[in-house]
Parts: C-alpha cells; structure tokens; sequence
C-alpha cells in the first residue's frame, strides 16, 4: 500500500526503497531525515540503542512535539503491522490499480510480509 | 526524568484532553504521565489517549483478561512504565497479583486459567516473540472460544498497548506513583 498525499509529493518507489534499504548513505536524504528513519529502525530492531544522547541528537533538528509525533507514530505502526501480518490480508489494489483478489494480491506483494521475518523488539 | 518532559498540568488547556486524563488517572491506567507527554502534540493525544482507554476497558473481552495481557506485553516490550501501572477497574472486578503473575509467567500450567484466557494470553504472547506463530490454526481456536469480533477487539488491543509500550521504553519513564 502508498499513500497518495505522498505520492502526490513526490515520493516515488526509488526513493522509498532507499529509505528504507540505504539511507545511512545516501546523499539524497538530509541528516535530519536520516536521524528519524535510524529512529524507526531502531524503535524496531534495538529500542536500547535509543538512549539520552539520541534524543538530545533528534532535538538538534526536531522539536519535542515532533519527536513525540514521531515516536508515537512509529510505536503505533510496529503493533499494527505485524497484527496485520498474520491475518493475512493484502491490498485490494493491485499497484497499476486494478481491484484484485486476495489471492492475486498474495501472489503481487509476496506471501511473507517483512513484519513477520523479526522476532519483535528485544 | 523522561526523555521528553511532560508538560504540566496548567499547560494542558484542552478540556477534552483534560477529561481524557482524568479518565485515565481514575482507571489507573496510563496515569498522567504518558498523556502529558502525548500532549505535546494535542491532537494526537486526544485521539490516542481515546483508543488507548477504549481498547483496553470498553468492548466485549473482559477487562481483567485484557489487564493481564497488558501487563504481559509490557514485561514483553521492555516498558517498565506500562509494567508497572494497574487499573483499579480490573482490581475492583476480582483481579489479584496472583492471576496476573501466573499470567504473565507460565500461563500455560496455571490453575487459575480457563482455556479461553490461556488462548488469549498466547496469541499476545506469540504476536511479538514468535509472529509466524500467530498462524490459520491459532486463529481457528481463537475461534472456539471468541468470537470474530472479540478476535479483532483482542488484536487491535494488542498491537495498540505493545505499540505505545514500544515508545514508552525509549523514553525511560517511570510512574508518577513511583
């Protein structure tokens, strides 16, 4: 699924899958972008990692309602998605936007949603 | 100190955002710190503190169940805040320290618990240790002991509590009771 307000903005599949896969490197992310994606991955992968010094870095470029907007939503999005992952519902849009069915839909955005590959926050 | 002060009391001018805290303070659960942490950006408090109070004490899964599963996700997440925190609701209803350490223990083997609670207290067990787990089998006794509507009340509870313990962890907070 892609949101369409963002779309609209301009983020294409090129640049999502950089944010995701090569941020830490990539020269078309700004150091606040890539301080936010660290921030997610680190909510997901290493929550310990996220101590004073991180947030006192997140504060060089957000304030603390965005940090708290960020944060928030970043917790919210790690329950829902791996609850998400084992009901085993897919978009009902294929991505050219025909209506399709699930298991159309499984077989375009694969059988194994990334959400279920970790084993939660450690 | 959390990493994010919460506001004071006197900052929040919301009355909605008021009534939600007070609500909250009255379950015991979150107390006033997390919504006033939250209530830095005022408009996602409102509609978080609303699904975090409407998820854990209203619907059809009873409120004990859901407390001890509350309590379980949060040892699970690393969130001593949520941890610690009860909800007088849960107490007042039976609720004791002993249900809620045996389930959060090994709920399994515990007397205290029909199979229906041993069910629930594995599928949030399972959801964020072992996901793939959660798969059509447990679903299907799910099944026998709720129903769908109580499956996706449980889900969504779940994913919402472990969700918000998540990003309480991070932030070091600790209960305004100590």
């Amino acid at each position: 699924m892609r949101s369409a307000s963002a779309k609209r903005q301009g983020l294409d599949e090129e640049r999502l899958d950089e944010g995701i896969e090569r941020y830490a490197d990539s020269p078309n992310f700004s150091a606040s972008e890539k301080l936010a994606l660290r921030y997610a991955e680190l909510m997901a992968t290493d929550p310990d990692a996220i101590d004073g010094a991180f947030y006192d870095a997140l504060r060089a470029h957000y304030s603390d309602a965005e940090i708290v907007e960020l944060g928030a939503f970043i917790g919210f999005n790690i329950g829902y998605h791996t609850f998400f992952g084992t009901l085993k519902f897919y978009p009902l849009f294929s991505p050219d936007g025909r209506l399709v069915g699930q298991e159309e839909s499984a077989r375009l955005y694969g059988s194994a949603p990334a959400s279920l590959s970790g084993a939660g926050v450690g | 100190m959390s990493h994010i002060a919460p506001l004071a009391p006197e900052e929040i001018a919301d009355p909605e955002l008021r009534a939600l805290i007070a609500e909250a303070e009255a379950l015991g659960v979150p107390d006033a710190l997390f919504p006033r942490i939250l209530a830095r950006v005022p408009d996602h408090a409102k509609v978080l503190m609303r699904a975090l109070l409407m998820s854990h004490a209203e619907g059809n899964v009873d409120h004990r169940l859901k407390e001890i599963i509350r309590i379980q996700l949060a040892r699970s997440a690393g969130d001593p805040y949520f941890a610690a925190l009860r909800s007088a609701r849960a107490r007042r209803a039976g609720l004791t320290d002993a249900e809620i350490e045996a389930g959060c223990g090994n709920y399994e083997t515990a007397d205290c618990l029909n199979a229906a609670e041993k069910c629930a207290l594995r599928y949030a067990d399972h959801m964020y240790r072992a996901p793939w787990a959660v798969d059509a089998a447990m679903y299907a006794e799910l099944k026998q002991h709720y129903s769908e509507a109580q499956i996706m009340e449980l889900g969504a509870f779940i994913a919402f509590h472990y969700g918000m313990q998540t990003f309480m962890r991070t932030l070091v907070a600790k209960p305004l009771a100590g």
